[in-house]
């Protein structure tokens, strides 16, 4: 049987890349961030997960308006990595794990989530961004990733409590495939973060406190929230974190959370929290 | 919340939306780069003009998607935290001086 591990709840920000790609790991800038990494890295090193199950999104550059799911699971053995506007990182594709996503696939749809079917897309830093941080890329990635891309770009998102309960019935799928697969769940997104409107730059670290505290001890009350809850505390784009919630709702309800990072160098609040 | 990006403003901005989202082909940016007339034919004569001129705002304002708007940001060499401050109504600098850690862009 496969069994899930433990779970990551990470930020995706771009910029993360991009100062990973540059070898910034010990500029005085952005060093506080790639510490606070360092105990999730050596988790995985240790605990070795086969798979990482990663709830992301995409930022309009797989995917696009003329047909956006809600949420849209991938089935492929690999993936590619997205061009966004600047060539293609320099990292291997991403190993799929077919087995284990197809029979999600079916175990999801058979509980009542209806959800869109991908493959052979190439992802982008909603997945690779956390993930570069997290696992070597070198010789090759260790284990395999499971992308499951949530719409949290275009309204109407789903809501707090669907996403809750999809991280449920994703833990039922994981746990009646017949493999002996470990599998470690991702939640990205966050924190709070406002790129638009007036409120461009917005942040509220008692917020982010406040919800890595909640994610840990009071699920239910976050999952009660709605999304313009989520907006008018985090920022309009801050409302993304509703993906750590299917995280967190893989995991037991009892899960400690090991380690948390916070750091907020300029416009959106970079956290990553590791929970088993 | 007067920048939710619903299915109205979806709906309005679908046109110059799928030219920025076309900017995550290296072809279509090369086109776009050497060649801007052929490659904005498609947009209305105020979409081609809020590209020419980058007016992030005009452009979010219109109906883009802010992470459409990054791929036309990247094609030409403008960071985030420059769109930002255009947003807010700032200087870069200005915006920067708000920051806790303004180097780390």
């Amino acid at each position: 049987m496969a069994r899930i591990i433990g779970g990551i709840g990470t930020s995706h920000v771009p910029t993360i890349a991009m100062a990973f790609d540059k070898g910034k790991q010990d500029d005085p800038d952005w060093k506080p961030l790639f510490r606070g990494y360092e105990p999730v890295a050596k988790w995985l090193a240790e605990k070795k997960p086969d798979v990482l199950f990663f709830c992301f999104n995409d930022h309009a550059t797989t995917f696009f308006f003329d047909h956006y799911p809600t949420f849209a699971l991938g089935v492929s053995g690999e993936y590619r990595i997205a061009d966004e506007g600047l060539g293609t990182r320099n990292i291997p594709p991403l190993r799929g794990h077919v087995g284990l996503s197809r029979h999600i696939a079916r175990s999801l749809v058979d509980d009542e989530f209806d959800l869109t079917i991908f493959q052979d897309l190439p992802l982008d830093h909603g997945l690779h961004s956390p993930l570069t941080m997290m696992w070597p890329k070198a010789p090759d990635w260790p284990g395999a990733v499971i992308p499951l891309v949530v719409n949290v770009i275009q309204q109407p998102l789903p809501t707090p409590r669907r996403c809750f309960r999809l991280g449920k019935s994703i833990r039922k799928a994981v746990e009646s495939y017949p493999g002996d697969l470990k599998v470690a769940m991702v939640g990205t997104g966050g924190l709070s973060h406002q790129m638009i409107g007036e409120r461009a730059g917005f942040n509220d670290e008692n917020w982010d406190r406040e919800f890595l505290g909640l994610i840990e001890r009071d699920r239910e009350r976050l999952a009660a929230m709605t999304i313009e809850d989520f907006m008018r505390r985090g920022g309009n784009e801050g409302a993304e974190v509703i993906m750590w919630l299917i995280m967190r709702g893989a995991l037991d309800a009892q899960a400690k959370k090991l380690h948390q990072n916070y750091y907020l160098p300029m416009t959106t609040a970079m956290a990553v929290a590791l929970f088993e | 919340m007067s920048y939710v990006f619903d299915l109205e403003r979806s709906a309005r901005g679908l046109r110059l939306n799928r030219f920025l989202h076309g900017l995550t082909s290296a072809g279509k940016r090369k086109l776009f780069l050497e060649n801007p007339d052929e490659a904005l034919k498609d947009l209305s004569p105020q979409e081609k003009d809020m590209v020419r001129r980058l007016d992030w705002k005009a452009m979010q304002d219109y109906g883009a998607s802010f992470f459409c708007l990054e791929k036309l940001a990247r094609t030409k060499g403008v960071s985030n935290p420059e769109m930002v401050a255009h947003f807010r109504g700032e200087t870069l600098e200005q915006f920067l001086k708000t920051r806790r850690v303004p180097g780390a862009r």
